[in-house]
């Protein structure tokens, strides 16, 4: 009865280490491909972020210096503070919109597969194309064509982008333009899967429309808009591209993010360590934020 | 949580290590493979009548058919001297994002161009090849203009050869000067004198025609690079060298500092600049001048190809005149040169094959049959494309060479040289060419243009206090970077 | 006759019952008509693109017209030749076709692996993939160039294509789906033997269409847009992609004429596919969504 016991015992154990082998095995490839394009090139950052260096080759170790260098750089604060003005504003424009979207969508039924397509459709634009044409929209002057509108309307000229101001509101309304419509469907796909019951009881109990939205609406998407949130500023605090082209981070800095400094660095003054030495910051950063994120609403995955 | 993070942490750590480890070894044997490969492939050269590869980074972009055909005839000519030579055509614009990617992959064009801001920065990061020797040895090396030669070396090696020099002027759309009746009898502008009447002038076209009277740049480092040659005119020099070879800023003089009053005041006070200087580049600027959006704009010589051929302004309607002079009469034109550099990884048969190429092209300085029918297919080319055929700015200075570059200019010119004449006359002056700000002239130029962007978005905007703090910035980078 | 329709609206706040009130009617309207006003604001620009790149140059910098002068296609037929568009257009096609299958193969099989399979040791490798997504890419993108550059694979799509089969973000829309289906099917697989493999084509997979849409038309997408990699791994190769193309405006010397009709060219495929499968990509997106 024993030795029959241990034998099974041993039989599933060498089971067990097939199948733990034939798992490694499948997912081998993969975690080549991760080593290759995700792991070994950060390491490599963090390497170069401890040295000095000619090019990519390292000359020697000078340990913490490329970080304190940019601390000393003079446009470091002014990315670190934009960084965060980009946050409250993506919050502002980019959290809410959506939202604001999917309800509003949800509450029509003419013309809905229209809408679906027409409200999707920013996102299909690839991302430099979007960036490019909305530079043509805000270019100042009377040739602009948001100016070309205004004129219509009987409005002076703006200056748009240059007006120090608006430029980190308008690179996030550029950015919302083009990300809000999968968002806005996410939501209502949210909204419809809720029990209408709820709605039901609610009105019999005397509910207003706008109380409904209030106290059902609201609270079923809660924990869907908090993932979203915590994405949402992973990845603005990486914005690049869009000030990089529209703004190339001015006027006087007011558009800089860390992100584009990272990129000033190493692809316009070929200063490889210091660019190694900010992006490790802000992959702590980001590590950080969203822990302390997780631990706030108590979820352990996405 | 905190347990968590370093036991990940830890974890992380052992993971990276041994996946390093493991990727380290095929890496080490590629490299010793690729190094195998090329000892073969130099022993095969050795043996075989140095068979040399030679890629041509100078090569014309794909959309500038009429430069191909030109290259052709070239490589034609190249060819029959050098049957053991094959010439790949590689075209590479020099670009800062990709250039260190390109270098460090070995996969840098034997020759390419790049802007006259970069040498220092190429040299610095060992991405070009030295060619001193190669060129003692042909005895080119006293031939290159000496303000010139000083910006493609270090340390007395030199790293390049310059493609053309330059020396800033201000170039004119004589179309907008016609439109708002400022031509002389024989159609000549009346350009400006001084950087007063600039404004003036600006102002008298932007009120009779619509358009902005000057492109001002503020988008990236050419602006400060072009205020710099402002500055200079108004009395100011930005970077000081002690005798203990260290450098001091001096961006705050009052003389800068009235100098970017005075760019400010073109835009609150004669609002006579393009909608969005913070906008403009060097390429928007030719875009302006070409297209008619602006009257007046700072640039030079090796660049009249932009607005004409690039941009569809006729080849008649275009001048180019001298920078205006500051207050005190003071005139300054900036200058340096285009340069040819090599990539590291070049060979020496490879460099001197490039070379042989130049002599074609008409852009080394040999006065040979080749490189006088090159200089002649290349006028020729210009004609076609509607481009003024002018003199160069000598950046040999060999007599040969100028004597039949001469005659080739005067044999082919097609435009009127009065719209030009005056300019070549300011740059002979004595005293009157500047090479850029010693230092650091990038981080110059970067935080000059901060600032330009800050007093034409900011009507209230504080020049003393701005260039105060553009002042500290620059000196800190300054200290970081240089004083060492 | 407006009102009618909304007899049958199931989902969402209003319901027909409320329509007894005016003010709920004028309401209802009021939404209609701003739902056509963001279709204006979201469809508009790209409409313009088209408009606006019919003008010539000078017309473009200094009319200030929404319409072009004339509509001629020429213009845009010579622009099409100068810039040689097809050849972008044949490599972004491949680009984009091997790009979707290594997101679905790779990312899918270490889904597989962390979701289902659970060898002994899995959740470092799952720690690490989570850890991935906060790495911001383009910072390290000329240390991986370099390695591309060691295994010799410059100026060549593979690694382009592979390039999307590390994506922490599918790979983990992936696991929660595997996770979802019931492990009775992988279990009597099992029984009948089938290797690990095995299981992962003929029970996994085939259960798994919507994800599998999901992250196709996200790889799509992503490939599509995609440029700095691109850009240096394929730059200079005849292999450039149509975003690679209109990232070199950056850097040339073309007209914003050029640009717009370049920029015209690199929408138009995503609007084709996206016409024809509207319905599947909206649908998708809001399941994918609501999962991830």
């Amino acid at each position: 009865m024993d030795e029959t016991r241990e034998k099974k015992m041993t039989i599933k154990r060498t089971s067990k280490y097939k199948s733990d082998i034939a798992g490694w095995l499948i997912i081998l490839p993969s975690i080549i491909l991760f080593a290759f394009f995700v792991w070994e090139p950060l390491i490599e950052s963090i390497r170069l972020s401890l040295y000095s260096a000619k090019g990519m080759q390292t000359i020697e170790f000078v340990g913490f210096d490329n970080y304190a260098k940019i601390f000393n750089h003079p446009d470091f604060a002014a990315a670190l503070r934009n960084t965060f003005i980009y946050i409250v504003w993506s919050l502002v424009i980019g959290f809410f919109v959506p939202i604001f979207l999917g309800v509003l969508l949800t509450e029509t039924v003419h013309l809905k597969g229209f809408f679906r397509f027409g409200i999707y459709f920013p996102n299909i634009m690839p991302g430099i194309a979007t960036v490019m044409m909305w530079g043509y929209f805000f270019r100042p002057g009377p040739t602009g064509v948001l100016n070309i509108l205004l004129e219509k309307i009987g409005i002076e000229p703006q200056v748009w982008l240059t007006n120090p101001s608006w430029t980190i509101p308008l690179i996030i309304l550029t950015m919302t333009w083009k990300g809000a419509g999968s968002t806005a469907l996410i939501y209502m796909a949210n909204i419809s899967g809720i029990n209408p019951e709820l709605y039901e009881a609610a009105t019999i109990d005397g509910a207003s429309i706008l109380k409904r939205v209030r106290h059902i609406t609201m609270p079923s998407i809660f924990s869907l808009g908090k993932t979203l949130l915590i994405l949402q500023v992973i990845a603005v605090f990486q914005i690049l591209y869009e000030p990089l082209i529209m703004t190339n981070g001015g006027p006087n800095n007011a558009s800089i993010s860390i992100m584009q400094l990272v990129y000033n660095y190493a692809f316009r003054d070929f200063n490889y360590p210091m660019a190694a030495a900010l992006s490790v910051m802000i992959c702590l950063v980001l590590v950080v934020l969203s822990g302390t994120y997780f631990k706030i609403t108590k979820e352990k995955e996405y | 949580m905190k347990k968590i993070c370093i036991l990940m942490c830890f974890v992380l750590m052992i993971s990276l290590l041994s996946g390093c480890g493991k990727k380290e070894e095929p890496a080490t044997n590629d490299g010793a493979v690729t190094e195998e490969n090329t000892n073969t492939e130099a022993e095969g050269t050795d043996a075989a009548a140095e068979k040399v590869t030679l890629k041509l980074g100078i090569w014309p972009e794909d959309t500038l058919t009429d430069d191909i055909k030109l290259h052709e005839g070239y490589v034609k000519t190249f060819n029959a001297a050098h049957p053991n030579v094959e010439v790949v055509p590689a075209y590479y614009k020099y670009a800062t994002d990709t250039f260190v990617s390109l270098a460090e992959s070995g996969n840098l064009p034997t020759i390419f161009e790049s802007w006259y801001t970069e040498p220092q920065k190429l040299i610095n990061g060992g991405f070009v090849a030295d060619i001193t020797d190669i060129l003692e040895e042909r005895g080119w090396l006293d031939a290159i203009n000496p303000s010139i030669s000083d910006l493609l070396s270090k340390d007395g090696r030199i790293y390049g050869i310059p493609r053309d020099g330059y020396a800033l002027g201000l170039m004119l759309n004589v179309e907008l000067f016609e439109e708002a009746g400022l031509v002389d009898d024989n159609g000549v502008p009346k350009y400006p004198k001084t950087w007063t009447e600039l404004a003036e002038t600006a102002k008298a076209i932007k009120d009779a025609t619509g358009q902005a009277g000057i492109c001002l740049l503020a988008k990236d480092n050419a602006g400060g690079w072009h205020f710099s040659n402002i500055a200079w005119a108004f009395g100011a020099t930005l970077t000081e060298q002690g005798t203990d070879g260290k450098f001091t800023a001096n961006v705050d003089s009052k003389e800068a500092i009235a100098a970017m009053e005075y760019v400010k005041s073109l835009k609150w006070e004669y609002d006579v600049l393009t909608p969005d200087p913070t906008n403009e580049d060097w390429g928007t600027g030719f875009v302006n001048l070409g297209t008619g959006t602006a009257a007046m704009y700072i640039a030079a010589n090796d660049a009249v190809n932009q607005p004409t051929q690039v941009n569809g302004l006729p080849v008649d309607k275009l001048s180019l005149v001298p920078l205006p002079a500051g207050p005190d009469g003071q005139q300054y034109s900036l200058s340096g040169g285009t340069p040819y550099m090599f990539s590291k990884d070049a060979t020496k048969e490879e460099i001197e094959a490039a070379l042989d190429y130049l002599e074609i092209m008409g852009k080394a300085p040999v006065a040979t049959e080749d490189a006088i029918a090159g200089m002649k297919a290349d006028n020729q080319n210009k004609i076609n494309n509607g481009v003024p055929v002018i003199p160069r700015f000598p950046c040999w200075i060999n007599e040969d060479l100028l004597a039949a570059e001469k005659a080739v200019t005067d044999e082919f010119n097609n435009v009127d040289m009065k719209l030009y004449n005056d300019y070549y006359e300011a740059i002979k002056k004595e005293g009157n060419l500047r090479l850029e700000e010693v230092g650091s002239a990038q981080d110059l130029y970067a935080e000059l243009t901060k600032v330009l962007q800050a007093v034409i978005t900011d009507k209230n905007a504080n020049v003393p206090a701005l260039m105060k703090q553009a002042d500290e910035n620059y000196q800190k980078l300054l200290d970081t970077n240089v004083n060492k | 006759m407006f009102f009618e329709k909304y007899n049958k609206k199931t989902d969402g706040t209003i319901r027909f019952y409320d329509l007894h009130s005016t003010k709920t009617k004028i309401m209802c309207v009021v939404i209609f008509v701003l739902c056509l006003g963001i279709m204006v604001f979201s469809l508009f620009p790209s409409i313009w693109v088209f408009l606006a790149s019919f003008k010539d140059i000078k017309e473009f910098r200094r009319n200030t017209t929404i319409l072009p002068e004339s509509f001629n296609i020429q213009t845009y037929i010579k622009t099409w030749n100068d810039l040689k568009f097809i050849q972008y257009y044949i490599n972004s096609f491949i680009s984009v076709t091997g790009c979707a299958i290594c997101a679905v193969v790779f990312n899918g099989l270490l889904a597989y692996g962390l979701g289902v399979l659970k060898p002994r040791g899995y959740k470092i490798i799952y720690g690490l993939v989570m850890w991935s997504l906060l790495i911001p890419t383009t910072t390290s993108v000329v240390a991986l160039f370099v390695n591309i550059n060691r295994v010799g694979l410059n100026k060549s799509f593979i690694p382009i294509w592979l390039s999307l089969g590390a994506n922490a973000f599918y790979v983990i829309l992936f696991k929660q789906f595997f996770e979802g289906i019931p492990k009775e099917f992988i279990e009597a697989a099992k029984l009948d033997g089938a290797s690990s493999l095995r299981i992962f084509r003929s029970v996994i997979l085939p259960l798994s269409q919507s994800i599998v849409m999901v992250v196709i038309i996200f790889a799509v997408n992503a490939a599509w847009s995609d440029f700095l990699l691109p850009y240096l791994v394929l730059g200079g190769s005849g292999k450039e992609t149509v975003m690679v193309r209109l990232f070199q405006f950056n850097t040339s010397n073309a007209t914003d004429v050029e640009v717009l009709r370049g920029v015209a060219f690199s929408i138009i495929p995503p609007i084709i596919l996206f016409a024809i499968f509207q319905k599947q990509i909206t649908l998708s997106v809001s399941a994918g969504g609501i999962k991830g």
